[in-house]
């Protein structure tokens, strides 16, 4: 047994079903009694061999035909220690329930929300527990179960919910909110205090110009204070996941680009090292640096649009006209590099799908000649303005501590101080070959986020130069007859890959029967996909942990106190982009 | 008869200006996205006509034809009012704005004055009323429109311009206490002879700099401009107190915002940079041609206020409510006052 799960087993000997190590993948997991689960939690939390602090994920399978059908599977990380661990805990579809540890991740508040509006779970001691990507009134059950048809149910036009064309625009009603609804968003009414019974409830977005996309947040006012923030999502919710379990796993790859569509490249590279960790296997030298090269370079066009859209969100427009000249640059690149320029499906399982020309490098040379000065003059408009830090400075503040209580990840999370990056704790890639540094912010604010951010983006420049000049000869794809499909050339002369051609695009290659959870640092935070193989072709379960998501669990916390104009300030910061939070 | 006469004199005078003024306008929604487009590295409107030209034309019929809305549980008649509460206030501050050499004419017997329509002796304190009767243009729009958007927007306004305000008022003291008059026209005349004599250096007395400063940034902020543009504020507050307002209802908020902006232009030329008067006298040319060149100095000063105005927009952030309202009472106001008692003190000494 791994010296890790030790303590554990010998705490809670009966709670514990098992416990191992994937011999394969390097996985840690326990199976444990759900009625247990509470008591070990904390246990997990608080025990200093453990110190499982930060909470990952938290995700669900539906097993039909078990006889305890549900599995909750949580992902929690130890920061101190570096090490992952999974619990799983089986649950009867009769008493579909589960103690909630949202008292002790409070990052698990929206996870667990998800895992209920999804599965149907419930968890006891929530403290505010409905759907969260559906429709509040969505009766039409539980999308990820198996039982429910992955093309849905019923039309959307015969949903009682929503307005039918053809029916007369109803009632303009007097009050705009009726007093008995003013705080069904609300998840709790705090306790009758007489001189604060008049908070105006202002509902921002879905439409709105600032939240990124379609995010809607309610929020109570106080005057121009905030005093509630609850956050709306699922406005973009496509069902990526309940898709993905009726595709095989080459024809996830595209669907990946949707999520955070501002950076496709991070998303494909995440994929694909998940799927490479379930069937283990290695990639060639040249395509890992070609992929470590082109996932910095969409670092920084995730940073410099987020620069853009953040300073735009605070009321100075050029900065965006600026960052998007460059950004134009970098996408003429991917262009060339894969014909496509937001949505580029480049990266493939076992390598990536085009090589680097010589062209293409001398053109990222060329623009990295000129980069410093162009941040240099973004920084001329906001480092030293003293409206830029008046209004990023002290705003929207996160203590390290509470960051990782929330499982935030990312620059929101190194804002904080928090050195935690994957690319550092976990290298892939070739991360571990080349020389950079992890930027920490100090106080965890608006400001430090940004610093932060900007650093990163130097860090980037630095990585991918000396990629560039390491970069080795040889192929960008694995040889794996089983997986890869053969190049086209073989396929018209050779008979035997024509048919590893035919099999792989009509069935799909079948990895082992297994589980795996590998995240991977985009430019947002942690990108996380968990999957379960059956052994067949395509994915028994995907989750999809998107940091976004993550991220708008600690909005409420954040954007307490602060003004309306601060929100706007917040949503920059959190670098959302909701086809990856809605997903 | 000389009633007809002047009756006619001063009609035709203020076609003349509004004429000029809203000319102006158009061509600073053309001027404003061109300069904008150049420091953001683009372009800037170039499909209507060439180099897009006539995009303000293309503008101001597209508003024309815009079907104008009247949102549900607005308060009509207020919703009506409102955009005309704050663009008759925005034009009706030229009255008194000298645009040239201060000449009398006798035209059939009445004394003329051609290049100010009015010269009231208390034309300070007429803008300066004005100005603050255009701030319930914007909160009557804003509370009005029965939007939470639109009446945080009003709201906003309202404390802002009550600060604001004030900083305007007291930075001009100033200049008041220097050419002991309150009429734009005898400020101007003190201003004559060279650029020394201008208010803002003001040699030989306390030079007007500080004040112009706080009296720019006051008035920036009195137009709803970036970085004081919280009435509007596009991220936040999807466009403030006019979010519910379309066609020319919205159009006329728009003139008046910019004429607003013309407005302060033309007051500063006039209180700190001598109106009409050239830099040195000898750019002012012959006696006889003073009405030309006095024209376009004083044309000239106002665009380049009016690209500071752009300016500003292109360069700086918005800043945050509490922290406007920080700005205007803790650092603008001191700085004012401090200014009057300076200015008091040499013009005791040196009268």
């Amino acid at each position: 047994m791994h010296p890790f799960l030790e303590p554990i087993v010998a705490k809670f000997p009966e709670a514990v079903i098992t416990a191992e190590q994937d011999p394969v993948r390097g996985d840690l997991w326990l199976q444990v009694k759900a009625d247990c689960w509470r008591v070990l939690a904390k246990f997990l939390h608080d025990d200093s061999r453990l110190a499982l602090d930060h909470i990952t994920d938290i995700c669900s399978a539906d097993y039909p035909d078990d006889q305890d059908r549900f599995e909750v599977i949580y992902q929690l990380l130890s920061l101190s220690h570096g090490t992952r661990l999974r619990i799983k805990a089986r649950v009867s579809e009769e008493e579909s329930e589960i103690e909630t540890i949202s008292d002790i991740w409070r990052g698990a508040n929206f996870l667990e929300r998800e895992v209920y509006d999804l599965m149907g779970i419930r968890f006891i001691g929530h403290p505010d527990l409905r759907r969260i990507l559906m429709p509040d009134d969505y009766e039409e059950g539980h999308p990820l179960r198996k039982d429910f048809p992955a093309e849905g149910r019923g039309w959307r036009s015969r949903f009682d919910f929503l307005p039918k064309l053809d029916e007369p625009v109803g009632e303009w009603s007097e009050a705009e909110v009726p007093d008995d609804q003013r705080h069904q968003f609300m998840a709790d009414d705090r306790p009758g205090d007489k001189k604060r019974t008049t908070e105006m409830l202002l509902n921002m977005g879905p439409q709105h110009p600032s939240t990124h996309g379609v995010l809607r947040v309610v929020l109570e006012l106080d005057g121009e204070r905030v005093s509630k923030a609850m956050p709306d999502l699922g406005y973009l919710h496509r069902g990526v996941e309940k898709l993905a379990e009726g595709l095989t796993y080459m024809q996830v790859l595209p669907h990946t680009d949707r999520l955070d569509y501002v950076c496709a490249m991070t998303n494909n590279y995440a994929y694909v090292r998940a799927v490479e960790k379930l069937i283990g296997m290695t990639v060639p030298e040249r395509a890992e640096y070609v992929r470590t090269i082109i996932a910095e370079v969409q670092r920084i066009v995730g940073h410099l649009f987020w620069l853009g859209t953040q300073a735009l969100d605070i009321g100075a427009m050029t900065v965006f006209f600026w960052t998007f000249r460059e950004r134009e640059v970098l996408l003429d690149l991917f262009e060339k590099l894969c014909g496509a320029r937001l949505t580029l499906n480049y990266y493939r399982i076992g390598g990536v799908d085009a090589d680097l020309t010589p062209e293409i490098i001398s053109t990222l040379r060329e623009f990295f000649k000129t980069f410093p000065d162009h941040i240099r003059e973004y920084d001329t408009l906001l480092q030293k303005n003293r409206i830029w830090l008046a209004r990023t400075k002290g705003v929207a503040v996160i203590s390290g501590e509470d960051a990782i209580n929330f499982g935030l990840t990312g620059p929101v999370l190194r804002g904080s101080g928090v050195a935690y990056d994957i690319r550092k704790l976990e290298p892939y890639g070739v991360y571990d070959r080349v020389e950079w540094e992890v930027p920490l912010g100090k106080d965890g604010d608006t400001y430090d986020r940004y610093w932060v951010r900007m650093e990163e983006m130097w860090q980037s420049v630095r990585i991918i130069e000396q990629c560039l000049d390491q970069l080795p000869e040889g192929p960008i794809l694995a040889v794996d007859a089983q997986v890869i499909p053969p190049p086209k050339p073989e396929v018209m002369r050779d008979m035997q890959s024509l048919i590893h051609h035919f099999i792989i695009f009509t069935q799909g290659f079948k990895p082992p029967k297994g589980e795996t959870y590998c995240g991977t640092e985009v430019p947002k935070g942690e990108l996380g996909f968990f999957l379960i193989s059956d052994g067949s072709s395509r994915p028994y379960r995907l989750k999809i942990r998107s940091p976004s998501f993550i991220h708008m669990g600690a909005f409420d916390y954040m954007a307490r106190g602060y003004l309306i104009s601060d929100i706007c300030t917040i949503f920059g910061t959190y670098d959302i982009v909701m086809g990856e939070c809605d997903r | 008869m000389d009633t007809v006469i002047r009756l006619g004199l001063t009609l035709s005078q203020i076609g003349a200006v509004m004429v000029a003024v809203l000319l102006t306008v158009a061509l600073l929604t053309l001027l404003e996205r061109k300069v904008l487009g150049w420091m953001q590295d683009r372009m800037g409107p170039m499909e209507v006509g060439p180099y897009g030209v006539l995009q303000p034309v293309a503008d101001g019929l597209k508003l024309f034809f815009k079907e104008d809305i009247i949102p549900a549980g607005a308060n009509k008649f207020m919703f009506s009012m409102a955009p005309i509460l704050s663009l008759v206030p925005a034009l009706i501050g030229f009255a008194v704005i000298p645009f040239g050499p201060d000449w009398t004419v006798d035209v059939g017997g009445v004394d003329f004055k051609p290049f100010v329509i009015t010269d009231i002796n208390i034309g300070v304190l007429y803008i300066l009323a004005f100005a603050s009767i255009g701030a319930y243009g914007i909160i009557l729009g804003g509370w009005s429109s029965n939007s939470k958007y639109s009446l945080l927007g009003g709201l906003r306004s309202a404390a802002q311009l009550i600060s604001y305000e004030l900083n305007v008022g007291l930075s001009i003291v100033g200049v008041l206490l220097l050419s002991s008059s309150l009429s734009l026209v005898t400020i101007t005349n003190a201003q004559a002879g060279g650029f020394w004599n201008w208010y803002f250096f003001a040699w030989g007395s306390f030079p007007q700099a500080i004040a112009f400063v706080v009296f720019i940034i006051s008035s920036v902020a009195e137009t709803n401009r970036t970085p004081f543009d919280l009435p509007e504020a596009e991220s936040e507050l999807v466009a403030g107190f006019f979010t519910e307002y379309s066609g020319m209802r919205f159009a006329f908020f728009f003139l008046a915002e910019y004429g607003n902006m013309i407005l302060v232009s033309c007051v500063a030329t006039v209180l700190f940079f001598g109106g009409w008067h050239a830099p040195v006298e000898i750019l002012q040319g012959p006696e006889s041609l003073h009405w030309l060149t006095g024209m376009f100095w004083f044309t000239f000063k106002v665009y380049g206020f009016l690209f500071l105005f752009f300016w500003i927009r292109a360069t700086l952030p918005r800043l945050r409510y509490d922290q406007l309202m920080r700005f205007g009472w803790k650092v603008l106001l001191p700085i004012a006052l401090g200014n009057i008692v300076l200015t008091s003190i040499f013009a005791y000494i040196f009268p």
